[in-house]
């Protein structure tokens, strides 16, 4: 059966001002704040404050990713993907359950790595929210941050997104 | 299979399955196959077996397996998709997005490479050439985008779309004096790299560029759309002989089958009708074993009626054309022996043609250096694109050749004193502009309106008392070029590119704008020289050489190689300034030359 392969896309937000301001701002250096994007089928795929949008691999605002990382091959095929990615769109992954630090990108991504290959987004990843609020700057910051929303736009929303 | 509520069955495992939309668990035999567990899954989900799809790990779990073959053990989780009516729109929608997307790239691939080196090359040549003012222009209309390549993909669509505009770059005398040298025009067909790939495709057109003869012969045709279509009405006639001898036709027609529709179909499909393919496979054409007779690959055009009006066999320029006439079936070459002579008058107001489709705007150097400042990516566009470099140092390594193409423009037709002095800066400019440094200053928009002010500062400067700097007076030093508002047509493009590279150079442009129609000669000798020395102290201090006179610089290498043998003094200038004075590889580059 044929495969695909199937990519983690990593971007850091900050680009670059997190490793270097986070250990004086936070108390704990952070490397980067990750925004993530799976690329599957010649296509990246990623989830914002608009819901779930596509692109071009690259194709956001963000340019080229900080670096990818290989989450394995799937046999799943683009057809039954994009339903899929419809119903998740339509349910648990509306724009409106974006929130900047529980229900991000990166749940997102972590929850399509599953399901394509069974691997998993990560951990520095997933876990980078948690650390943040763990710090008194962060806690100062924590509803402030609630509100924001990150959404990088692609040069081609995805025609999959129901909102 | 019973479910219990709490305990588990001895030999079931509990796996969760998770679709898009909800999350269930299931209890089932761990030995079960994949079918059995999608009927208990449908029978929860209200679906057909058949229209579920499970994933886990990756792997989409096909009926006949069993779930232990695939690992899935207890408290692991499966994922479902349901297919439902709705997929099939969906991958239509996703498909039909997908096309475009992919024969837009396809079909941009396909007309960014030409088979026309002739249309193709004026349009790169004159690129470089035509100054920033034109490409600003181009941009502001919106045909651009940033990437300068894609602007000149799609300059070469404008042009084959608009055939007039063609002709008017064609009749424009930069384009033909540069066409006149057909060392450079070989030079730049064969840099182009979409050239090279249609080199490697077709063995005949390596053939033509490799025979300088047959190159000019092109090049002349190409230069004078008169002399083109006489020919091409030659060929149509001698075809229409050809089809009246019995068994012609046929001839004709395995002709064409053969030989030419390939040859034009790969034009096509490369170039999407391109006007000069007759030319290319008529002239490669001979090698197929038809000597005598022209294939005519007019014969799609000849198809059509051809409605000009013949030229008058006797007017002035009618000794050529009535050699022509009298030849219908010779080839190309015998054509194009005699009807060298008939020039077409060059059109000064013509700027480049280009004009055709853009705004044209005041070409004085005012607008040209805001739109430099202004758009600084467009500078690092154009100066960035490959065959500009190309351009640059074959005109670095060939003074003449500069020389030739900058001096013939019809701004430098009324002051020959200009001439001089710009054929002098020429290699210094050349050099200039390629310096690093330089380039940079261009595009540093800063640097641009500083330069701007220094202008209008000498300007206020020579206005106020013209006596302090004799040099100064209004006679257009190459240094900057002679912004008149009025006449002089866009040539000022490429005294421009000159004009720019010297920053700080006295911009005597000054006292023509006042309006003065051509700039006033320098008096005296003495101010010519004046000039030419602040020049190249000015230009000595952007430089990060000393533009001395590069015999004075490389006196000693000079002597070494002509000690070791090498006599001819030019080259060995040339292979010097090349290498910037290193002598082993000066001596590679003469060896190799």
């Amino acid at each position: 059966m044929d495969t695909f392969d199937v990519q983690l896309y990593i971007y850091d937000l900050s680009r670059g001002l997190a490793r270097q301001m986070s250990l004086p701002l936070l108390g704990r250096r952070i490397d980067g704040i990750w925004h993530t994007a799976i690329v599957v089928y010649g296509q990246e795929f990623f989830f914002g404050g608009n819901g779930i949008e596509s692109c071009l691999p690259g194709g956001t605002v963000l340019g080229q990713p900080d670096r990818v990382i290989n989450l394995g091959n799937t046999q799943v095929t683009e057809d039954i993907f994009i339903p899929y990615l419809a119903g998740l769109g339509e349910s648990q992954f509306c724009g409106s359950r974006y929130q900047l630090l529980h229900y991000n990108c990166n749940t997102f991504s972590n929850e399509v790595a599953q399901f394509l290959t069974g691997n998993e987004v990560p951990s520095y990843i997933t876990n980078l929210p948690s650390e943040v609020l763990n710090t008194p700057f962060g806690q100062m910051l924590g509803p402030m941050l609630e509100s924001v929303r990150v959404s990088p736009g692609g040069t081609n929303p995805g025609t999959h997104n129901p909102n | 299979m019973a479910e219990q509520g709490e305990g588990v069955p001895a030999g079931s495992i509990r796996v969760t399955v998770k679709t898009p939309k909800s999350k269930e668990d299931f209890v089932i035999d761990e030995n079960a196959t994949v079918k059995e567990f999608k009927v208990e899954i449908g029978k929860r989900f209200k679906a057909q077996h058949e229209q579920l799809v499970l994933i886990f790990a990756g792997k989409i779990l096909k009926d006949p397996d069993s779930l232990t073959h695939h690992g899935i053990k207890d408290g692991l989780t499966v994922h479902l998709v349901i297919k439902t009516q709705g997929r099939s729109t969906e991958q239509s929608t996703k498909s039909e997005a997908a096309e475009p997307s992919g024969s837009g790239q396809s079909t941009s691939s396909q007309q960014s490479t030409t088979t026309a080196e002739v249309p193709s090359s004026p349009s790169t040549g004159t690129f470089p050439l035509s100054g920033f003012g034109n490409l600003a222009s181009l941009g502001s209309l919106g045909l651009g985008s940033s990437n300068f390549v894609e602007l000149q993909q799609q300059m070469q669509r404008q042009l084959l779309a608009n055939p007039e505009l063609l002709s008017q770059i064609m009749e424009n005398p930069l384009v033909q004096s540069m066409m006149a040298n057909p060392e450079m025009m070989r030079q730049l067909l064969m840099a182009n790299p979409q050239m090279q790939q249609l080199m490697e495709r077709n063995p005949e057109i390596t053939h033509m560029l490799n025979n300088p003869e047959l190159l000019r012969q092109t090049m002349e045709l190409a230069r004078n759309p008169a002399m083109l279509q006489e020919m091409m009405r030659n060929q149509d006639r001698a075809l229409s002989n050809l089809e009246s001898i019995p068994g012609g036709y046929n001839a004709l027609r395995r002709m064409y089958t053969d030989i030419q529709e390939p040859m034009l179909s790969a034009a096509q499909e490369q170039f999407g009708g391109n006007p000069f393919a007759s030319l290319l496979s008529s002239n490669s054409a001979p090698m197929a074993g038809q000597g005598d007779v022209p294939v005519d690959s007019n014969l799609q055009p000849s198809r059509t009626e051809n409605r000009e009006p013949l030229p008058n066999p006797w007017a002035p320029q009618g000794s050529g054309s009535e050699g022509r006439a009298r030849v219908p079936g010779s080839s190309t070459t015998a054509t194009t022996a005699g009807g060298s002579t008939a020039q077409v008058t060059p059109s000064i107001s013509n700027p480049l043609g280009v004009s055709a489709g853009t705004a044209t705007g005041p070409f004085g150097m005012q607008p040209l250096m805001q739109q430099i400042s202004e758009n600084p990516q467009l500078v690092q566009n154009m100066l960035g694109a490959p065959y500009m470099r190309t351009v640059m140092q074959a005109l670095a390594l060939n003074p003449q050749l500069a020389e030739q193409i900058f001096l013939s423009s019809p701004m430098f037709e009324g002051n020959s004193q200009l001439r001089e002095q710009m054929r002098l800066q020429l290699p210094v400019f050349l050099q200039q502009m390629q310096n690093p440094d330089v380039l940079s200053a261009m595009t540093n928009p800063r640097a641009m309106q500083a330069l701007m002010q220094i202008q209008q500062g000498l300007q206020t400067l020579a206005q106020e008392v013209p006596g302090l700097m004799p040099g100064l007076v209004p006679g257009g030093i190459p240094g900057m070029p002679v912004p008149t508002a009025s006449e002089t047509p866009a040539t000022q493009s490429d005294s421009s590119p000159s004009g720019v590279p010297n920053p700080p150079a006295p911009p005597t442009s000054l006292g023509s704008t006042d309006g003065t129609a051509t700039p006033s000669v320098p008096s005296s000798a003495v101010q010519q020289e004046f000039m030419q020395q602040m020049l190249q102290a000015l230009a000595g201090m952007t430089a990060t050489q000393p533009t001395q006179m590069p015999e004075m610089r490389f006196r000693m290498q000079l002597n070494q190689l002509q000690a070791m043998g090498f006599v001819n003094r030019e080259a060995n200038i040339q292979a010097l300034i090349a290498t910037g004075g290193d002598i082993n590889a000066a001596i590679e580059r003469l060896l190799n030359s």
